[in-house]
């Protein structure tokens, strides 16, 4: 008899998992919140358990640094002083830009950087790419916010609790972004696939990539904002796929930023429009 | 305190140190190593856990016991809700079918049996995933941690030993 209830209890949690599979699936909002709670409870404990490998990994970091802060400083000299001489030539530029964005009546979106955390937790796993960050919403993180480091774009947020937030790496299956080639401006979309490169979608035909292209964010979708570093073309096979090296070295993340990007709104076009429609409005009275 | 009282206390305790192990290793599995080889096969530290209790002290290790454990570890690796708790409480069912009495032998024939385990448990996994994505996954990584599991087996199963001292 107590086997037989054994049996009966084992056979309700699989029944249990199997619907969780099935039902989890639709990421309601009841188990992304459970979710969320979870996993914001366990990152103290994962913070302290971590301690000894952070610790290590610092010390070690701090010697290297030591170590090479000689060569460091003659490379970021020479760095320096080739930036000062772009310097000028790019702020010339920019003038430009803004004068002719000014004169075509563009509006840039607005960037804004939210908070800088360090990465708490990798899932470690052949299947799924995602990292916990130690902000949440207590630090105004948001679903649907953008993750990046100075290389680049590293994913973005999909399951925020007060304290922490689930980052979906750009490599997870799941993760799409819309992106576009530096040198053509052909948009794209960059998809996935849990390997360390990732593969363009929706290449047009009559286009064609080389090695070493540069892919940068098309802004579309409102999550990334434009312009922002992907990567480059590391390889187009013969049959066509095209395969991108991320800018960002994803097994070497430490500390992200999470940014808010929010889409240009057209004042300008929005009032002449309103106009029209005010004289539709009239001409409807009369 | 009656020395009934006290007893059950202490059993009490000793009864969750085997739900905590797993749990450590659970947050063992998902600390950022940031080694590129370690994020793709990350030994299933979880099911060497759930084995070793399992066999050794099934009564701190019960079904719901394991179901949460694969839940928790599906929420802190950010893998779909349900699929380490299904495999966990299948591979449990499993031992449990062999009986404890067949497994609780000398400890090369229990790696063994561990190497079959891990080798279906590893599959499985890459199975129901493939479903879930609807697409046919890279299977390399897979057979990494299933290699990587069957090394750690002893190194784990030594530290467990020496915890299941402390519950018997």
């Amino acid at each position: 008899m107590k086997g037989f209830g054994q049996r009966f209890t084992a056979f309700f949690f699989i029944i249990a998992s199997i619907a969780l599979l099935i039902f989890g699936r639709s990421q309601t909002r009841l188990i992304e919140e459970i979710r969320a709670q979870i996993f914001a409870t366990f990152i103290p404990v994962i913070q302290v358990v971590d301690f000894p490998r952070e610790a290590t990994s610092s010390l070690s970091d701090w010697f290297r640094n030591i170590a090479v802060v000689y060569s460091d400083n003659e490379f970021l000299r020479a760095e320096n002083a080739e930036l000062k001489s772009q310097l000028a030539a790019s702020t010339e530029l920019e003038v430009d830009n803004l004068r002719l964005k000014n004169l075509l009546k563009i509006k840039d979106g607005t960037v804004t950087t939210i908070t800088a955390s360090r990465i708490v937790s990798d899932s470690n796993s052949p299947f799924f790419k995602s990292m916990l960050i130690n902000s949440g919403t207590n630090d105004g993180v948001k679903k649907g916010h953008a993750v990046v480091n100075e290389d680049g774009i590293i994913g973005r947020i999909i399951n925020v609790a007060p304290n922490s937030a689930r980052v979906l790496l750009l490599n997870d299956i799941n993760s799409r972004i819309p992106v576009k080639f530096a040198k053509s401006g052909v948009n794209v979309i960059l998809a996935g696939d849990n390997s360390m490169t990732l593969k363009i979608n929706f290449m047009p035909n009559e286009e064609k990539a080389l090695v070493g292209d540069i892919i940068l964010t098309s802004g579309m979708g409102g999550v990334f904002p434009p312009d922002m570093a992907v990567g480059k073309v590391s390889e187009v096979t013969e049959i066509g796929e095209i395969r991108i090296k991320p800018a960002v070295d994803l097994n070497r993340l430490n500390y992200v930023s999470v940014i808010a990007y929010e889409i240009a709104s057209f004042p300008v076009l929005n009032q002449e429009q309103g106009e029209e429609n005010g004289e539709t409005g009239n001409n409807g009275d009369q | 305190m009656s020395i009934s009282q006290s007893n059950e206390k202490s059993f009490g305790l000793k009864s969750v140190i085997p739900f905590f192990t797993v749990v450590f290793l659970i947050i063992l599995m998902v600390l950022p190593y940031n080694m590129p080889l370690i994020s793709d096969i990350m030994p299933y530290l979880t099911l060497i856990g759930v084995y070793y209790w399992s066999v050794f002290k099934p009564e701190y290790m019960p079904v719901s016991v394991v179901f949460a454990i694969g839940i928790l570890q599906d929420i802190l690796l950010g893998s779909p809700l349900g699929l380490t708790s299904l495999l966990l409480v299948v591979v449990q069912q499993f031992i449990f079918f062999q009986g404890r009495r067949f497994l609780e032998r000398d400890f090369l024939f229990n790696w063994f049996v561990f190497v079959m385990i891990v080798i279906g448990f590893g599959t499985l996994t890459w199975i129901i995933v493939s479903l879930y994505f609807r697409v046919f996954l890279d299977y390399i990584g897979i057979i990494g941690q299933i290699l990587l599991t069957i090394a750690f087996y002893p190194l784990i199963t030594w530290l467990l030993g020496n915890t299941k001292k402390m519950v018997s």
